[in-house]
């Protein structure tokens, strides 16, 4: 069965190029849910909880990476399910922010293809042995 | 270079498209807030709200792997960032780095396809650094002095969030500009069909009678053209963009324009709304950087010279655009010395040409013609002579008009007045000599049966008392050289005119009003020239199209 993902990003573009890695490798047939801000991605995590994984991006309006972490955190919304903060800003300070929020894992720009395939293999071995 | 290497090269296009209107946007405001800074407002909005799109191009830069936009728009951010935790350094030196590095990342951005030069952004990046640890060590000297600012530097990030959302209704989609006008061809191709069948609908139903079959026919026809008019309209509102499309380029080009020239000038635009087609938008913005660059360099004083005259040290350029029944007006104003007639009568009489010193519009439209331009006494004639035909012929080639209007100390004023679309033209079909020629309704003004007593001769040519003025008529086989010598078959006259300017032209038959699409000539062709182009009629004949504005701009000996 394919693995379904949601990318959560305002940048039309980032969108069209997760299109391009989701669509390529292991990752072919993939199943694709876009968010262009926060808000809307919680509604689509909220609606999909079969999600293999998402991709949120740390900045963008209308509630933000951090902003839909912590509210997702209060509202305890499928906590099985990974989610990867994407983001420019690579200060340790940074990546420990996301991650006290519970971001599962961090990835920085730019990344390639191969990047997205390894952080969907490791989240995949990771739900793999686990409870459902 | 090394998007060529990177897996998203395809994607080359989108990121232009995504990233050049927020590079555009940030531009304009390091432009606005260069002024605003200037006047005591510390603009804290608007640099909050540059975080959003900076970042963006930034992270899509580096997506691409185009490093000389991701390290220039890393730059303005570590600018905007100590500049927002440091208002007081919030002064010409920021403002002056922000504006360049905007300018070079609009470029880098516009031009990512191409590959960029490292170099420059480089550079860049060194001032930048340069300002901010100088800034920094300034800091760290007046807090050691006791004084206290804010301890916000350290952080590089602007926090706060986009003012403007990025995302847009998912129905939109993106089309290449060639697919539409391809559509628009392939429209006019069926307009011309149309007008095929019409016409031999008019035969045929002349020949038969009337029968069920032809008022059927009649019918369908009818919704024929209901329905080609309405794809036409359809087609029209997708090809409008609106003029600030354009506009937008202008307050950067003012500002270094002012910059260069010493003289403070602010520029107001209003009507960026208003819609024109983009095949129109795309050829305006040279003739209005033209007139753009007159105003600042010619026709705004230095600041000593407005002091003297009692006017503020800063200029003001006005720009607007308004639709106006059917057609899109854009108006350049200054408040600069106005237009020097004494010395374009001068000029005038040098060259030779007859004209009446008592109407100043008539000397005034003497600044379009060639000739007035690349002479020596340009800068006699406040420097308005520069280059104005070309933004003539480029403002005539569009189907629209200019016009100039002065007071003297007080400002230049140009008005431009252009059609919604390019290619198809709402004209009156008229008859000389037994052959159709197409005159853009846009300019007429009237049409005119010709009674003995309502025309006259003077000097030989002919006028005539229309609406209680006396305007010339001049017979159009004469206009377009048919050859055949006006022999009281004419028995109309069209009143065409722009602006205040009329005039009334000679012909034999009016045959109706028609949308035709213009096809263009082939410039090795000769033909007359107050023709424009050409058209195809509904029974197949090729007829020319009338080029009013040339016809008016003949000059008539008085």
């Amino acid at each position: 069965m394919p693995n379904a993902f949601l990318v959560v990003d305002d940048s039309k573009l980032h969108h069209q190029m997760y299109n391009l890695a989701f669509a390529r490798g292991t990752l072919a047939g993939s199943t694709v849910y876009h968010a262009t801000n926060g808000r809307e991605g919680y509604t689509l995590l909220a609606a999909h909880p079969e999600l293999a994984l998402v991709l949120l991006d740390l900045n963008m309006p209308e509630m933000n990476g951090l902003e839909l972490l912590a509210r997702r955190r209060t509202e305890n919304l499928h906590p099985h399910i990974p989610i990867v903060l994407v983001t420019t800003e690579g200060t340790p300070e940074d990546e420990a922010r996301g991650r006290a929020a519970g971001a599962w894992d961090y990835l920085r720009k730019p990344f390639q293809p191969a990047d997205i395939e390894r952080v969907v293999a490791r989240a995949l071995e990771r739900a793999a042995p686990g409870p459902t | 270079m090394a998007a060529d290497e990177n897996a998203f090269s395809e994607l080359i296009q989108d990121y232009i498209v995504e990233c050049l209107p927020l590079a555009e946007q940030v531009g304009d405001a390091f432009v606005a807030l260069e002024r605003r800074w200037k006047e005591g407002d510390p603009g804290d909005n608007t640099l909050a709200a540059l975080a959003g799109p900076l970042h963006t191009v930034k992270g899509n830069s580096a997506m691409m792997g185009i490093a000389p936009a991701q390290t220039v728009a890393h730059a303005l951010e570590d600018i905007c960032a100590l500049l927002t935790a440091e208002p007081r350094l919030r002064g010409d030196e920021g403002a002056a780095l922000l504006v360049s590095g905007s300018g070079m990342l609009i470029d880098l951005v516009r031009r990512a396809a191409g590959g960029a030069q490292p170099e420059a952004a480089a550079e860049f990046a060194e001032q930048a650094r340069a300002f901010i640890t100088s800034a920094q060590t300034g800091a760290a000297a007046s807090e050691s002095a006791g004084e206290s600012t804010e301890r916000r530097a350290g952080d590089r990030r602007i926090t706060s969030r986009r003012e403007e959302a990025a995302s847009e209704p998912g129905s939109v989609v993106r089309v290449d500009f060639r697919r539409l006008d391809a559509l628009l061809e392939v429209l006019g191709e069926g307009m011309i069909e149309q007008s095929a069948v019409i016409e031999l609908y008019r035969r045929l139903a002349r020949k038969v009678g009337p029968s069920d079959e032809v008022a059927d026919l009649d019918r369908a026809l009818l919704a024929l053209q209901k329905t080609i008019k309405r794809m036409e309209g359809i087609l029209m509102e997708t090809r409008l963009l609106p003029a600030s499309s354009v506009f937008n380029r202008f307050p950067r080009l003012v500002r270094d324009l002012a910059h260069a020239a010493k003289k403070p000038v602010r520029l107001v635009t209003s009507g960026g709304a208003t819609p024109l087609d983009k095949a129109i938008l795309d050829r305006l913005g040279e003739p209005l950087i033209h007139l753009l660059t007159n105003a600042v360099v010619h026709g705004i004083e230095s600041p000593e010279e407005r002091a003297r005259a009692g006017k503020p040290a800063e200029a003001t350029l006005d720009l607007r655009a308004t639709s106006e029944s059917g057609r899109v007006v854009i108006r350049l104003s200054d408040d600069g010395r106005g237009l020097d007639d004494a010395s374009i009568l001068a000029k005038a009489e040098a060259l030779g040409l007859e004209v009446r010193a008592s109407d100043p519009e008539q000397l005034r439209a003497l600044i379009f013609l060639p000739g007035f331009s690349t002479v020596k006494e340009v800068s006699s004639l406040a420097g308005r002579g520069v280059g104005l035909d070309v933004v003539a012929t480029s403002i005539r080639e569009l189907g629209g008009t200019i016009e100039v209007s002065s007071r003297p100390g007080q400002g230049v004023s140009f008005t431009l007045s252009l059609p919604l679309t390019l290619a198809i033209l709402r004209s009156l079909i008229v008859e000389v000599d037994r052959e159709r020629y197409a005159v853009p309704l846009s300019h007429v003004t009237a049409t005119v049966r010709t009674e003995p007593d309502t025309m006259h001769q003077i000097n030989q040519k002919g006028v005539a008392l229309w609406r209680g003025d006396l305007i010339h008529v001049a017979d159009a086989g004469e206009l377009l050289g048919t050859g055949a010598p006006p022999n009281g078959s004419r028995r109309f006259y069209v009143v065409i005119g722009t602006g205040a300017r009329r005039r009334g032209i000679l012909v034999d038959r009016l045959i109706g009003h028609q949308d035709i699409v213009v096809k263009s000539l082939d410039p090795t062709v000769g033909r007359p020239e107050v023709v424009s182009g050409t058209t195809i009629l509904g029974d197949g004949k090729v007829a020319c199209i009338l080029d009013v504005v040339r016809i008016l701009d003949q000059r008539v000996p008085v």
